[in-house]
């Protein structure tokens, strides 16, 4: 009987999971519907800064170990931010890659297959990134490895700006800041 | 009204398989095969072997042992076509993004083994609720089945909603109506297969089980036969779909500084 508890439990506690998932908008591939506009520029200087290597080691020669400790933590809440901000880029990017997908030119379907696939692969990697930095505030001195986010929002720029051509030749893509 | 072999009864076992062998017709003659062989497969096989077993339950002549070898074959049948359903959907929500492909395989994998495992654990776990190895061990088998289906169903709803993915609209219809039924029958054969229930109770779970059905059948009905609301096709207009500038600057930054 407790065994029967489990399992009907279990199938409850799925069927409110599934539902809840099946009803949340923007679970069905349709056609309309744009929310590319929320994308938010991401300052590339102060993410290279916070992701360099050298930085770090500059910083841990020139300060105490516990001044280190602070001050790498500080930059790495810091990225963790950047991070955040790019796997949201990432998520109104598959957004706006999956309405262009059911686009009736194949230019623009296959450009906006591109694009779906470089943000998903950033998501990924986002997420990765993240746990990384998140184990890192913990041990601020061992090192960190950011570099698949830098390669993931570099060829996700790449497949926006050519699906934003595709889709409106005037106005070019910006999913970053000067 | 609610008892085995009433009205009601004979309706909800008849009626969804007879809808769900006209859907697969429909299927068949708008070439949709092509895009869901799994789901037509499924929709043919396994609402003949639906309507095979209904047979046998309503033939007098037919012996009850005979009834429970035809429930084994309907099992064995649909069982399989199941998982390949779930394949399929699988194939269609990541299998087209090279870059998750190979994570969801992965994670599927690993899911189904532990699935698989925790089922068997499960089925080994209750006493018979039956003097018959034929009904308790039919019981287990249902059991099994819709516990690694829950499961890799429910993965491939939280999955795609991590990455904010949007299921195609036949997909998101057959993944819904297949979740459904996969979670109402977990639960009510779990409860018969280790609850022993009464009779009134056991055939008030097979009237749940019926109805659901019927609903999921017309899901099924409703997201692959139904044509979806006219939609904007238009495209956005200008500066509505991104930001204005240039990535120019950016990519030269970041190969700078990969490169350095």
């Amino acid at each position: 009987m407790t065994l029967a508890i489990i399992l009907v439990l279990a199938a409850v506690f799925a069927l409110i999971l599934i539902l809840c998932v099946a009803l949340l908008p923007g679970t069905q591939l349709s056609r309309n519907g744009h929310r590319a506009g929320q994308i938010q520029p991401l300052d590339v200087k102060a993410f290279r800064n916070l992701a360099d290597r050298s930085e770090a080691e500059y910083l841990r020669l020139r300060l105490t170990a516990s001044e280190f400790r602070q001050v790498q933590r500080a930059r790495l809440r810091a990225l963790a931010a950047y991070v955040h901000v790019a796997s949201r880029n990432a998520d109104m990017l598959i957004h706006a890659g999956q309405t262009a997908l059911t686009s009736s030119d194949p230019h623009t379907a296959a450009a906006a297959r591109e694009l779906v696939d470089s943000a998903l692969l950033l998501r990924r990697n986002a997420t990765v990134a993240l746990l990384r930095i998140y184990v890192a505030l913990a041990w601020p001195s061992a090192g960190l490895a950011v570099t698949p986010i830098l390669e993931g929002y570099q060829r996700l720029s790449g497949s926006a700006m050519l699906l934003g051509r595709l889709q409106d030749p005037g106005s070019p893509v910006r999913i970053s800041a000067q | 009204m609610l008892q085995a072999h009433s009205w009601l009864w004979h309706y909800l076992w008849v009626a969804p398989n007879i809808v769900l062998l006209g859907l697969g017709l429909a299927i068949w003659k708008r070439r949709l095969w092509r895009q869901f062989p799994a789901f037509f497969a499924y929709a043919l096989l396994g609402a003949l072997s639906e309507l095979a077993v209904y047979t046998t339950d309503v033939v007098p002549s037919i012996s009850a042992e005979t009834f429970w070898r035809a429930i084994w074959t309907s099992l064995l049948i649909e069982g399989p076509l199941k998982f390949f359903l779930v394949g399929e959907i699988l194939s269609h929500t990541f299998g087209v993004y090279a870059s998750l492909k190979r994570l969801a395989s992965i994670l599927i994998r690993v899911l189904g083994v532990v699935l698989v495992l925790a089922a068997a654990v499960a089925a080994a776990y209750p006493p018979n609720d039956s003097r018959f190895g034929i009904i308790s061990g039919a019981h287990r088998l249902e059991q099994t089945i819709y516990l690694v289906e829950t499961g890799l169903l429910l993965f491939i709803f939280l999955f795609s909603a991590y990455f904010k993915l949007r299921l195609s609209r036949e997909i998101f219809g057959i993944a819904l109506g297949l979740s459904i039924s996969a979670c109402v029958h977990l639960g009510s054969w779990a409860f018969i297969a280790n609850g022993i229930p009464s009779e009134r109770t056991r055939s008030l779970l097979d009237f749940l089980n019926m109805a659901v059905y019927q609903v999921c059948v017309l899901i099924w009905c409703y997201y692959l036969l139904a044509r979806p609301r006219s939609v904007d096709v238009s495209p956005p207009p200008p500066n509505q779909n991104f930001p204005h500038s240039d990535l120019g600057d950016w990519n030269r930054e970041v190969e700078r500084l990969m490169h350095s």
